[in-house]
């Protein structure tokens, strides 16, 4: 027995070691939890803000396409006003037809690890990001090359205005330093250093000391990958500088920290099949179409029976806006797309295209088929799930009965062509618009599984996406909309039925100062930071 | 009272309750368990016995369908595993060495894998849902069932009655069913009613990691994964609650089968 | 010779297994209706057509299920199991990662729960019926009736959040980097999981003891012990008699252990091998996956086969039986 004993304690032992071999050496010095420091600039600024980029922080695989790519520099960005500035271009020119467009680069401009940034650099990145073909939709660049080592030369295959927007979101990488592993270990010229990635877990940066431009005053932050309520927990703790968070729980006290709202151009909406099940199926074999949602009359009918300053209340505890398009408050939005919530008029219009409730059981029928079907969404997010439920709930006023169901995003894609489905866009380029009303653009990745198709609609977009002129541009995106006849708002063919305009909320610690905030585009994460190296505490 | 009585009673009382609950949750429809933005995030009053969530949906009702949901996972997939474990516990005991050999391999291999992680993996591959969970918690739990069938029935194979049935001619089939069931039966009942818990539990838990069940499903999982957000936001008791009463639950069906193996087994009243 | 022999058909029992497991997980993969392209790209970003059928064959996936089993069998004996959709970088490379936290983890708990709850049923059974006993009985039955991510959040609220005394999740501190962070730092972030685990795993070995013990003390030999005269009783006859089957029990949740773990990383954001099954799991992630599966299943395995060994060389009669039988 004593033997055994013994076993057993160096057996135990030995156990503890292994807890010491993984990772770390053994650096004996017991450290405290937080980061204790004299100097305010050397505070370490700690945020959990949502979801890591799946392929590492790569721009040439989208990475910054949601904010601003930190790591890296773009040719040029957009500033607080949604205008375009310079940043590693010191001007750029584009030719009369829209097909050339040059930009010249600044000379001071150097990676972390002392190389310059050349056009050369560009040049690869571009190419590479084309190539790509992830999330960086390149295919409208037919070329590009590198006149001189400051020069950098575009040739489009047709004009589109909205390329300097693609541009703008386009992180350089160095030529010399990349391979397939570049976005687990990435350097820039960015205003940002990177340090460390665990995935899973953190991101850590370090302000870049040669940055070009104003060397951020943050010197250290550390992105914390958790899910929203392990986020809350950590900010209960005091453990966090910023933290995402969601309406429901804006009415938790954080000590010193307080809610942070941005307007947003983040919208949710609900899409609805307009095309009637014909028995057709997609590729995969996913059925096409809803009998009940293809009715004009139902879309119509829910757009203006549905109140959206009530379920900006009810849902988003008053943290958001009606929203009417995808493009609300734009420079390209349509002001006419505008309803007013009118109970009466919906019912009206149910009634007229023959939607009676016969047998009163609360339900409309129309040639023996119920007003009913199924809104689904991406199960987790609890804003959507409440944005369902509560249209769900107005809709039994209008006798039209929806079922709502929470599912993955893997589950949805079977489903999104014969189910209305909640979704979220926004962001601010006008493309979107094309993307998500285009006929080309049906079913191509989670665009337009409504089946929309209006020749008309798409004649105006392909003008609006040649045209230099970026004025007469937006009267084009405009008519889209409505153009007295037809287009995609309620007034027309309504197959995206808008409600709001979410904010995105954010605990911020007080002291510290995130600087003026663009409006945000679509996801809730990135877009905060995108100004980060503006950044600073208070005193 | 003496105690096979009360052990009686205590039983009857339990069953009682469960089913009451199973009546209560299907009793409740849709309806009352749908949104009511005007009354959310009210704490637990006469009207609210459990309080609101904040999409207004009442707590309570919500809790006992999620119960009664839970109940009816867990009888199918214990039904299910029940019948799987008797054929496969039947058939090692009676059948010769190499069926006996193949199945202690399948036990082994199913004990392998923790039960959780089968379960997710079943679950994921046969599609997730209900069905999913369903299959998977019968496809885990009918092993400690099986081989308590297989325990008894060995041992019942060598008695001397066994073998004088044997010289008598009768089919094996005879055998097994007017001689090994009678006693396997009160083990078997035992063993079924204490796995309803595992059941359950692991049905919850499932459910909380998010394999599963859409978030409108009322099922205990899926109100106890929201639970961190409750608990921040100051409504404790939209968590403590259910959480509560899924303790209490497995509580008394832990106690059925203590009194049953009272019933069942006189000579084990030692205790 | 017998034992070596007994030994071995254990050892190619253990190898059988392994195989079977392979066998049935990647059977399952292969029919499963989940396609992983979406998976992989996720939402919001633009796929052509080409490039989908790019990745298809990247992955393999346009072959005959047979082949792809071949195929995959060979790697796996190699060691490779292939690249983990999430990570990008081989599935090998990311278990290892994370094994060694989840390790730490289970082992520790295994060892705390199977010492603290002997104790316990040693106690409970000596003062059986007693107001100690009592309480103790209760609390370990209301804590095997709870579920183990129920304990895990209870825990963070109260020690973490409340009471400040313990890091929120994790298994580092906030912003360190890899080489700064020291062997304490590390298990004071382990100490609430394994709290956590180890009240859900006590009460099983806590009563099982305790009815052992019962047994054993109202044995005929204990009688005549006591009639004796002796004085260690406890000390020379009941652990002597519940030590084995305590530990039988034991290694027999180690199983099951796993399975609280995957809940405990869950709760406390720890990432182990527990948390990264659930993550490959909602996100498509076959290869690591089946990766993970596997590897736990040989953990489990080996770990039984510990046990029998153990079993067997501290346990005279159950030698005897074996060889025999």
């Amino acid at each position: 027995m004593k033997k055994n004993f013994l076993g057993l304690i160096v057996f135990v032992l030995m156990i503890l070691s292994l807890a010491g071999c993984s990772k770390g050496n053994g650096n004996e010095v017991v450290e405290s939890k937080e980061s204790e420091v004299n100097e305010e600039s050397e505070k370490v600024l700690t945020m959990a803000i949502g979801s890591e980029p799946d392929q590492g922080f790569d721009p040439v695989y989208g990475w910054g396409r949601y904010g601003s790519p930190l790591i890296q520099s773009t040719l040029v960005e957009t500033n607080v006003d949604m205008e375009i500035v310079n940043d590693l271009a010191t001007s750029y020119n584009i030719t009369e037809d829209g097909l050339t467009w040059t930009f010249n680069l600044r000379q001071d401009a150097y990676f972390t690890d002392g190389e310059q940034v050349t056009a050369h650099d560009v040049v690869f990145t571009y190419e590479n990001a084309k190539a790509s073909n992830s999330i960086v939709d390149l295919t409208i660049m037919d070329s590009i090359v590198a006149i001189d080592d400051f020069t950098v030369e575009f040739k489009l295959v047709k004009p589109e205005s909205t390329f300097i927007y693609s541009i703008a979101k386009t992180g350089i990488v160095p030529e010399h330093k990349y391979d397939d592993t570049y976005g687990d270990n990435p350097i820039g010229s960015g205003p940002f250093k990177f340090v460390q990635w665990d995935k899973g877990q953190q991101l850590i940066l370090e302000a870049n000391e040669e940055y070009y431009g104003k060397v951020p005053e943050i010197k250290k932050v550390v992105i914390l990958f958790m899910t929203e309520d392990a986020a809350m927990v950590a900010a209960k703790t005091g453990q966090l500088d910023v933290a995402m968070t969601v309406p429901s729980l804006t009415t938790v006290e954080f000590e010193g920290m307080t809610l942070l709202n941005t307007d947003t151009v983040d919208n949710r909406g609900i899409t609805l099949p307009v095309v009637p099940n014909e028995g057709l199926t997609t590729k995969e074999g996913y059925q096409i179409g809803n009998d009940v949602t293809s009715d004009i009359s139902i879309r119509k009918a829910l757009s203006y029976g549905l109140n959206r300053e009530q379920m900006v209340e009810d849902v988003l505890n008053g943290y958001g806006k009606p929203a009417y398009t995808e493009c609300d408050n734009m420079p390209w939005f349509n002001e006419e797309s505008i309803v007013n919530y009118d109970l009466d008029k919906a019912k009206g219009i149910l009634d007229e295209a023959g939607w009676i409730d016969a047998n009163n059981d609360g339900i409309r029928e129309k040639a023996n088929l119920n007003a009913e079907f199924t809104i689904i969404y991406a199960a987790g997010d609890s804003v959507r799930q409440g944005l369902a439920l509560n249209a769900s709930e107005q809709a039994k006023e209008l006798g039209i009965s929806i079922q709502v169901e929470g599912l993955s995003w893997d589950e949805i894609d079977k489903r999104m062509f014969r189910d209305a489905v909640l979704m979220g866009w926004g962001d601010q380029t006008p493309m979107e618009t094309y993307l998500l009303y285009n006929t080309s653009n049906k079913g191509v990745d989670y665009y337009n599984p409504e089946n929309y198709s209006n020749v008309i609609v798409d004649n105006y977009m392909e003008e609006a996406l040649t045209t230099t002129d970026s004025d007469k541009a937006n009267e084009l995106w405009k008519k889209a909309q409505w153009d007295g006849t037809t287009g995609t708002s309620t007034l027309g063919d309504a197959p995206w039925v808008w409600l709001v305009n979410i904010d995105h909320l954010y605990y911020i610690k007080d002291s510290l100062d995130v600087g003026e905030q663009k409006i945000h585009p679509h996801g809730h994460a990135w877009p905060l930071v995108s100004n980060l190296r503006d950044w600073k505490w208070i005193k | 009272m003496d105690r096979r009585k009360k052990s009686k009673l205590i039983s009857i009382i339990i069953v009682a309750i469960i089913i009451l609950v199973m009546l209560l949750g299907t009793l409740i429809t849709e309806d009352m368990l749908s949104t009511n933005f005007k009354d959310k995030n009210q704490f637990p009053s006469f009207e609210h016995p459990f309080g609101t969530d904040w999409l207004g949906r009442d707590m309570f009702l919500r809790t006992v369908k999620g119960l009664r949901n839970s109940l009816v996972i867990g009888s199918l997939a214990s039904l299910i595993s029940s019948i799987i474990a008797i054929i496969v516990g039947g058939l090692a005991g009676t059948m010769p060495k190499w069926v006996d050999n193949i199945v202690r391999i399948i036990i082994d291999l199913v004990m392998g894998i923790p039960h959780l992680i089968l379960i997710i993996l079943i679950s994921i591959f046969v599609g997730r849902g209900t069905k999913g969970i369903l299959i998977g918690v019968a496809l885990t739990h009918w092993v400690s069932l099986a081989r308590i069938v297989r325990s008894e029935v060995l041992q019942v194979r060598n008695e001397q009655y066994i073998k004088i049935s044997r010289r008598f001619g009768k089919s094996n089939w005879y055998i097994f069913k007017n001689h090994m069931i009678p006693v396997v039966l009160p083990q078997y009942i035992i063993g079924l009613v204490l796995m309803f818990p595992h059941a359950i539990l692991h049905e919850a838990s499932v459910t909380f990691l998010g394999f599963g069940l859409s978030p409108e499903t009322a099922a205990i999982g899926i109100i106890l994964s929201e639970s961190m957000k409750y608990l921040i936001s100051g409504m404790w008791h939209l968590a403590f609650f259910p959480g509560l009463v899924l303790v209490i639950l497995v509580l008394l069906i832990n106690k059925l089968g203590e009194n049953l193996s009272l019933i069942l087994n006189p000579h084990f009243t030692r205790e | 010779m017998k034992i070596f022999n007994y030994i071995m058909n254990n050892f190619i029992k253990m190898i059988v297994l392994i195989i079977l497991v392979c066998i049935v997980t990647f059977t399952l993969a292969v029919n499963s209706p989940i396609d992983p392209i979406r998976q992989y790209v996720g939402s919001g970003v633009t796929l052509s057509v080409e490039q989908r059928e790019s990745i298809e064959e990247y992955w393999g996936l346009n072959d005959t299920k047979l082949e792809r089993f071949q195929k995959w069998a060979y790697n796996i004996m190699h060691g490779d199991f292939g690249e983990s959709l999430i990570y990008r970088k081989s599935v090998m490379s990311v278990i290892k990662d994370k094994a060694m936290s989840s390790l730490f983890l289970m082992i520790c708990t295994f060892i705390v729960s199977g010492a603290v709850g002997y104790l316990l049923g040693l106690i409970m059974g000596k003062y059986r019926d007693s107001i100690l006993d009592k309480i103790l009985k209760t609390i370990c039955v209301t804590f095997s009736a709870t579920p183990t991510f129920w304990v895990g959040i209870l825990m963070l609220m109260i020690f973490s959040v409340k009471l400040n005394l313990f890091p929120i999740g994790f298994s580092i501190p906030i912003g360190k980097t890899m080489e700064d962070v020291n062997f304490y730092e590390k298990v004071y972030h382990a100490i609430l999981p394994i709290i956590t685990l180890t009240l859900v795993f006590i009460p099983n070995i806590a009563l099982h003891t305790r009815s052992k013990t019962i047994d054993v003390l109202q044995s005929d030999f204990v009688l005549f012990a006591t009639a004796r005269g002796e004085k260690s009783i406890m000390i020379n006859h009941v652990i002597k008699n519940t030590v084995i089957p305590a530990i039988t029990i034991q290694f027999g949740s180690f199983s099951e252990i796993f399975g609280g773990s995957v809940l405990a990383e869950n709760v406390f954001s720890y990432p182990g091998l527990g948390s990264t099954i659930v993550d490959a799991g909602l996100g498509g992630d076959i290869p690591l996956l089946l990766g993970i599966t596997i590897i736990i299943a040989i953990f489990v395995f080996i770990g039984n086969f510990i046990a029998d060994m153990l079993c067997m060389a501290m346990n005279p009669m159950v030698r005897e039986e074996n060889i025999i039988g």
